[in-house]
C-alpha cells in the first residue's frame, strides 16, 4: 500500500484518459506547471469508450484504489459516442462496487475538452482528496504467484491426474465424443484426444491448449464413459496445471467476473449483498435454515442491461421459505462458493472461499443450508465435502427442499394455482449429471402444470447444456448449442423453459439476443427461472411487466 | 509478422531509455537512481539515459544502439508521445525496429513538470517506466495497413469552395464528380453583386449581376471534361472506407453510382432565419436581410439604379442596418460570430451612400469585427462618408401608425433611441447549411458545438481524417478569399493522395479472435463506422464478426461491447493494458 511521507494513506489512482481530449489535457496541465497529486497515473486509450469493466477491476484488483476515466466533453467525442458509452458502463459497474463492498465513488468519469487544463487538475485533485477520505483496501490479491512449473513437474502432475481420474482406463472406444454435445457442433474437438495427448506426455502446449478450456464439464461423457473415467475431472485437473504452467485463461466478459470471486476471496470487504431483501420478508442472522443465495446479487448487476432481474430468485426463495413458515438465515457476509475459480484451475482462492463459507454456516448454527443454485449445490455438495469431509449440517437443493415441505403439508398442493402456460424443464448439469436431482423438479412440475408440462426430448442425464461453464468458454458453436436447446423447447411446444440455474438463464438469454441463423420464431421462448415460477404459482411474485426478449438491445 | 533484425530467436527483449529533456526533466527527477533500479535482466537489455532523445544527437545515438544491442522492442521516458515520441520512434524505426514495439510514457508533463516534489515526481516516474516496460513486452509486431487510392474524386457542394477544388482537381487529370444540390453551381457567392472590403465585383466575376457578360468560372467547370456536374442531385448513400468509396447520388434522372478515392465535402452555409427573432420584426416588408437588400440593389439596377423599399416603392431616407442577427447570441440564435456580417453590411451601406447620398444610415453593432486585411481603412472610410455607427444591440423592432421606429441605447453616450426609420436591414448570420448534418453523419465527421464540421487538427486545415477533407464555409463561417484557400489546400492533399495512388496507416484497428466470436452482433452494434459485418465461415459452419481494417477508426467501442473479449484493438489490447496497469501498480510492493 502506498504512504506519503507523513505515513498517511496514499491512494494509487488510475486515470484512463482519452487520446484526443483526457491525454492531452493532461499534457496542457503539465506544461503549465499546474500541479497535481502525483497518485494519478495516466494510462492513455483511443477513446474512453474502450475502457473495459474487466480492465478496472482488474486495476482494483492489483492495487488500484480509484479510477478516473477522462474523456472528451459529451457530445463532442472524437469516435460520436464513445464517452456516453463509457459513462453508461462505468454507472453499471458502479452497481457491482456496491454489491462488493467496493464503494462506487471510488469510480469516476469526467468529460474535459482538450484545453481545459485547470479542469483536468481540479478533477484529479479532487478525485484523489476523495479516494483518499475513502480510506484503503484491504490486499485483494494473493501474495506473489509461485514460480510456474518446470515442464517436469508438470508432466508428473499430469501423470497423477491421469491416474487419479482413471484415464488410463480410456480404451478409447469413442463413446464419449459421441455424446459429447461440444464434438456435435465443432467436428475438430474430441474429448479422448485431450486424454491422449496428456497421456502421451505432450504438456508443452498445456499453457496454450484450448481445448482444455473447450469443455463444459457438463459430464455427458462420465454419464456414457464404460470404464468410467472421471472425465470432468481430468479437465478440471488439467486446467489447474496449465494455470500454474502460465495459462491465463481465456474467460467470458474478459475475466471480470473471476476477478470479482478472487477479490471475494482475498479481501474481506464491507459487502452490500443483501439490498434485495424487501421489507416484508422474514429472515434472520441465526437459525435453523440457512439460505445460501449465491452470486445473484453480482450477476444481477453484471449484467444489469439483459434486465434478467436475478434478484427475483432469492427473493422468490425467501418467499416460499416464509409462507412455509421459516425464517431462513440470509448472511451479508456470504462468498461466493468457488464453484467458477474451482473450475477454471485456481485451486487456493477456492479454498479460501470454502473454509470461509463453512466457517459462516457453521457460526449461523444452522443444521439445514438451502440452495438455489445449482453450481453452489454441486459445489458444497461434492467438492467441499471431498475436500473437508461430510458436514453436520444437511445440504438441500431448492427442488428437493419445496418437495419436502409439500410432502410435510407446510405446503399444500392446492396452494399452487396451475400453470396458464406450457413449459419444459431443462436440466442443468451441475444439478442432474452433476448432483443427480431429476425427480424432485418433476414431480413439483408436474404438481402445478395441470397437463402444461412437456418433457424435453434429450432430458435428464441426456440434457444438453447451455453452452458455458465457469465463464470460461463461448464461441460460435455454443451458440449453436444454445439455439439447438431453444429449438428443441419451442418445437415441442413449450411457452417457457424453466431452469434453476442462474447462469442457464444468462447463457441462453445471451442466444436469444444475438443475432441468430435461424428464423427468431423457431426460439422465442421465454425463460425463467424455476425458483420464481413457483413463487408466482403460489401468488408471492408478481408477473413481471411483459417485456419483450431478444433483440432490445 | 517481422521481428527485430537482432532478435532472432523469438524471445522478446527491450531496452528502456531515459530522456533528460535539456534539463527539462532531469533537473526534476532523480534519472541516475530510476536507471539503477531498472537491473538488467535477460529480458531488459539496457537501460540508457540521453540529454535529448529527440535531438540529431539523439537520434543517431538511438540508431547506434539499435545497431550495436540485442533487443526488438523500446521502452521511452520522456515527453509526450503524441508530440516528440514521433521522432523518437522514427529513428528506431528507421534503424529497423517494427514501430509497434515502442511505447513511450511521458515523464515531462506528467511528472517533471505536475509535481514539485523531486522524490515523488522521481517515484512516479519509476512507475511510469516500469508501465511501458511491462507494456512494451506484450506488444505485437505489426504491419501498417496498404491502402490504394481510387484516382477520382467527389465534391459535395458546387459553390465557390466545390468549384475551385473540383477545378484544381481535375486540372491534375483525375475525374471530379461535383453534386449541387441547386439547378446551378456558384453557390450564395454567385449571387453577391459585390463583394468587400474591395468592392470588387465577386470572385473571379461570379455574381447574378447582369454588368457581368459572362462567368468563367462556372463555364469553366462545366466545360472540363475531367468534371461531371449533378445538379439538382443530393448525396443518398456512401459505403466502403478510406480510398475506395462506393458513392450513390440521387439525381434527376435517377440514381448514378461510381467509385472515388478522396472526398471534398464543401457544403456551405445558409443564412439565420430572422423570423426566430420576434422582436425584429422581420414579417414587416420593410425589414429584410442583407440578402434580400443585395437582391433590391441588383433587381434596381435594371430600372435606373437607386434604391426602393418594397413596401410601397418609396426611397428610404432612413435606413437602420442591425448587426449580429441569429449571431453572439446564445438564446434565440447561435453562439459563433458569423464572421462576415459585419464587413458584408458596410459594404451594403456604403453602396447606398453612392446611390442615394442624402440617406440616413445608421450601422447597430456590439463590436466591428472585419479580420481581413484593408477593413479597418474600409470602415473609416464609411465613417467619412456619413454613415453613423452606433454601439448596442437594438431591443426592438417596433411598428406604430405604419411606421417603423428602432429602439436601441447608445451605449457609448447613454442616450435611449428611438429613430423613425424607413428600412430596416438585418446583418444575418450564418449556419450549416441545410443537410450538412446528413453528409457529416454519412462520413463520419466529428461536428463542433456550433455544430459546424471539425478539423482534426485545427492548425492544420485539410489534415483531416482517411482521404475526405472538409473545406470552405462547411467548417465555419468564413470570407470567398479564405474559401478558396480552405478549396486549393484540401485539393492539393487530395491530389497528393490520389496520385501516390496508395498510402499506409497504422494498423491501430480491431481485429477479431475467430475461435472465440460467438457472432452475437454485439460489436457491430456498438461500431459507429459501421466497419463490421457478421459473416458466415461456410468450412466451421459458423457466423463470426469480420472488421473492415480500411473502415475501422480503432476506438474500441467493440471490444468494450465483447462479452467474450473476441474483438480487440491492437497495440490496445486487454492484456497490454492490463500489463501496464500492474506494473504501475506493482512498485509499492518492491519498495517493501
Amino acid at each position: 500500500m502506498a504512504e506519503g511521507k507523513g505515513g498517511s494513506f496514499e491512494p494509487e489512482i488510475i486515470a484512463f484518459t482519452c487520446t484526443w481530449c483526457g491525454y492531452p489535457s493532461a499534457n496542457l496541465a503539465g506544461i503549465n506547471k499546474i500541479e497535481y497529486p502525483p497518485n494519478v497515473k495516466i494510462i492513455r486509450v483511443m477513446c474512453s469508450g474502450s475502457v473495459e469493466s474487466c480492465v478496472i477491476m482488474d486495476a482494483f484488483e492489483n492495487g488500484a484504489h480509484g479510477v478516473i476515466i477522462i474523456g472528451c466533453l459529451m457530445d463532442n467525442c472524437h469516435y460520436v459516442s464513445g464517452n456516453k458509452k463509457a459513462e453508461e458502463r462505468v454507472e453499471a459497474l458502479k452497481e457491482l462496487f456496491d454489491v462488493m463492498g467496493l464503494d462506487s465513488k471510488r469510480l469516476r468519469t469526467e468529460w474535459i475538452n482538450a484545453s481545459e487544463r485547470t479542469k483536468f487538475a481540479k478533477a484529479v485533485n479532487e478525485f484523489v482528496d476523495e479516494v483518499r477520505a475513502l480510506g484503503p483496501l484491504p490486499q485483494m490479491k494473493k501474495a506473489r504467484e509461485a514460480e510456474p512449473r518446470t515442464a517436469e513437474q508438470t508432466k508428473e502432475k499430469v501423470k497423477q491426474i491421469i491416474e487419479d481420474t482413471s484415464a488410463f482406463d480410456c480404451v478409447e472406444c469413442g463413446k464419449c465424443t459421441t455424446v459429447c454435445p461440444i464434438a456435435t457442433f465443432d467436428p475438430n474437438f474430441a474429448p479422448r484426444t485431450i486424454v491422449l495427448r496428456a497421456m502421451e506426455g505432450i504438456v508443452e502446449n498445456i499453457a496454450t491448449d484450448r481445448d482444455i478450456w473447450t469443455c463444459f464439464a457438463c459430464e455427458q461423457c462420465n454419464a456414457m464413459c464404460p470404464y468410467k473415467v472421471d472425465y470432468s475431472g481430468f479437465i478440471r485437473g488439467m486446467r489447474e496445471e496449465a494455470v500454474k504452467y502460465g495459462a491465463a485463461p481465456l474467460c467470458s466478459q474478459g475475466g471480470l467476473i473471476h476477478s470479482v470471486q478472487r477479490i471475494m476471496a482475498n479481501a474481506d470487504l464491507n459487502q452490500n449483498r443483501l439490498a434485495w431483501v424487501k421489507d416484508d420478508l422474514k429472515v434472520a442472522d441465526k437459525g435453523d435454515v440457512f439460505y445460501f443465495v449465491g452470486c445473484l446479487p453480482h450477476y444481477d448487476a453484471i449484467f444489469k442491461d439483459r434486465r434478467l432481474r436475478l434478484k427475483d430468485i432469492c427473493e422468490s426463495a425467501v418467499r416460499i421459505m416464509n409462507k412455509a413458515g421459516i425464517t431462513p438465515v440470509v448472511s451479508n457476509d456470504e462468498k461466493c462458493c468457488g464453484h467458477d475459480l474451482n473450475w477454471t484451475g485456481n485451486e487456493s482462492d477456492f479454498e479460501k472461499l470454502m473454509e470461509y463459507n463453512v466457517d459462516l454456516i457453521k457460526k449461523s448454527g444452522a443444521k439445514k443450508v438451502v440452495f438455489t443454485c445449482p453450481e453452489c449445490y454441486r459445489t458444497f455438495n461434492s467438492d467441499y465435502q471431498d475436500l473437508l469431509g461430510d458436514f453436520e449440517f444437511e445440504l438441500v437443493h431448492i427442488s428437493d427442499f419445496v418437495k419436502q415441505l409439500m410432502d410435510s403439508g407446510d405446503i399444500g398442493a392446492d396452494d399452487f394455482s396451475k400453470t396458464p402456460y406450457k413449459f419444459a424443464y431443462h436440466d442443468s448439469c451441475r444439478l442432474g449429471r452433476h448432483s443427480g436431482i431429476y425427480d424432485s423438479p418433476r414431480q413439483l412440475a408436474e404438481g402445478f402444470s395441470g397437463d402444461n408440462y412437456i418433457e424435453m426430448e434429450r432430458t435428464k442425464d441426456k440434457a444438453v447444456c447451455c453452452g458455458v461453464s465457469a465463464w470460461a468458454n463461448c464461441n460460435a458453436q455454443v451458440k449453436k448449442m444454445q439455439i439447438d436447446r431453444l429449438q428443441e423447447a419451442k418445437k415441442l411446444g413449450a411457452d417457457k423453459l424453466l431452469m434453476f440455474c442462474p447462469k442457464c438463464q444468462v447463457h441462453f438469454d445471451c442466444a436469444l439476443r444475438d443475432e441468430i441463423p435461424v428464423d427468431r420464431s423457431e426460439v422465442d421462448i421465454e425463460i425463467e427461472d424455476f425458483t420464481v415460477a413457483m413463487a408466482r404459482l403460489l401468488s408471492l411474485m408478481e408477473e413481471p411487466k411483459k417485456e419483450p426478449t431478444g433483440t432490445d438491445e | 509478422m517481422e521481428e527485430g533484425s537482432q532478435a532472432t530467436d523469438g524471445k522478446k527483449r527491450v531496452a528502456a531509455y531515459l530522456c533528460g529533456c535539456r534539463g527539462a526533466i532531469s533537473r526534476h527527477i532523480d534519472l541516475e537512481s530510476i536507471a539503477k533500479e531498472l537491473s538488467i535482466s535477460p529480458e531488459i537489455v539496457t537501460v540508457a539515459m540521453h540529454d535529448a532523445l529527440c535531438s540529431r544527437d539523439g537520434q543517431k545515438f538511438l540508431k547506434e544502439e539499435r545497431a550495436s544491442k540485442n533487443f526488438d522492442r523500446v521502452a521511452v521516458a520522456a515527453c509526450s508521445p503524441n508530440i516528440q515520441g514521433l521522432i523518437i520512434s522514427r529513428a528506431l524505426e528507421e534503424e529497423g525496429m517494427n514501430r509497434y514495439l515502442f511505447e513511450q510514457v511521458n515523464i515531462r508533463e506528467q511528472c517533471a513538470w505536475s509535481h514539485a516534489d523531486r522524490d515523488e515526481a522521481t517515484k512516479k516516474a519509476s512507475k511510469l517506466i516500469r508501465g511501458a516496460i511491462a507494456r512494451t513486452m506484450e506488444l505485437e509486431a505489426l504491419e501498417d495497413i496498404e491502402v490504394p487510392i481510387l484516382p477520382s474524386a467527389l465534391v459535395i457542394g458546387g459553390g465557390v469552395t466545390g468549384m475551385q477544388a473540383a477545378l484544381d482537381i481535375a486540372s491534375e487529370g483525375f475525374k471530379v464528380h461535383i453534386v449541387e444540390r441547386s439547378d446551378e453551381l456558384g453557390g450564395r457567392a454567385y449571387k453577391l453583386s459585390m463583394t468587400f472590403p474591395t468592392h470588387n465585383c465577386g470572385i473571379c466575376c461570379m455574381q447574378y449581376c447582369k454588368e457581368c457578360v459572362f462567368t468563367p468560372k462556372i463555364e469553366d467547370v462545366h466545360q472540363n471534361e475531367n468534371i461531371e456536374v449533378l445538379l439538382n442531385s443530393e448525396v443518398e448513400e456512401i459505403t466502403g472506407g478510406f480510398g475506395d468509396r462506393h458513392i450513390k447520388i440521387k439525381t434527376p434522372d435517377g440514381t448514378v453510382e461510381f467509385d472515388v478515392g478522396t472526398i471534398i465535402v464543401a457544403t456551405g452555409t445558409k443564412t439565420f432565419d430572422p423570423s426566430r427573432i420576434l422582436e425584429l420584426r422581420y414579417e414587416n416588408k420593410d425589414v429584410i436581410t442583407t440578402v434580400e437588400l443585395e437582391q433590391l440593389i441588383v433587381e434596381q439596377r435594371d430600372k435606373g439604379g437607386g434604391l426602393k423599399r418594397p413596401s410601397d416603392g418609396k426611397v428610404p431616407e432612413t435606413i437602420n442596418f442591425i448587426q449580429c442577427v441569429g449571431s453572439r447570441d446564445k438564446v434565440k440564435g447561435n453562439l459563433h460570430c458569423s464572421l462576415v456580417c459585419c464587413t458584408y453590411a458596410i459594404g451594403q451601406a456604403r453602396e447606398i451612400k453612392k446611390v442615394l447620398p442624402d440617406a440616413e444610415i445608421y450601422i447597430h453593432y456590439i463590436d466591428l469585427r472585419g479580420p481581413y486585411r484593408g477593413f479597418e481603412e474600409f470602415y473609416d472610410q464609411a465613417k467619412g462618408e456619413g454613415i453613423n455607427f452606433v454601439r448596442g444591440r437594438v431591443s426592438e423592432v417596433v411598428e406604430d401608425h405604419g411606421k417603423l421606429f428602432i429602439r436601441a441605447l447608445d451605449t457609448d453616450s447613454g442616450d435611449l433611441l428611438n429613430i423613425p426609420t424607413d428600412l430596416v436591414v438585418l446583418a444575418v448570420g450564418q449556419e450549416p447549411a441545410d443537410g450538412s448534418d446528413v453528409i457529416s453523419k454519412m462520413l463520419h465527421i466529428q461536428t463542433d458545438i456550433d455544430k459546424f464540421m471539425k478539423d482534426i487538427n485545427p492548425m492544420f486545415p485539410s489534415e483531416f481524417r482517411r482521404g475526405v477533407y472538409v473545406a470552405g464555409t462547411a467548417q465555419g463561417p468564413k470570407g470567398i478569399r479564405y474559401s478558396i484557400e480552405d478549396a486549393k489546400a484540401a485539393a492539393a492533399s487530395a491530389i497528393d493522395l490520389m496520385q501516390k495512388g496508395k498510402i499506409k496507416f497504422p494498423r491501430i484497428v480491431a481485429f477479431v479472435d475467430e475461435e472465440r466470436c460467438r457472432g452475437c452482433g454485439r460489436c457491430r452494434d456498438a461500431c459507429e463506422y459501421e466497419a463490421i459485418t457478421l459473416e458466415e465461415d461456410k468450412e466451421k459452419g459458423v457466423t463470426v464478426s469480420k472488421v473492415d481494417e480500411i473502415i475501422c477508426e480503432g476506438c474500441g467501442a467493440c471490444a468494450a461491447a465483447c462479452c467474450n473479449k473476441a474483438i480487440m484493438i491492437n497495440t490496445f489490447k486487454r492484456e497490454q493494458v492490463e500489463a501496464q496497469i500492474r506494473a504501475l501498480l506493482q512498485e509499492a510492493e518492491a519498495d517493501g
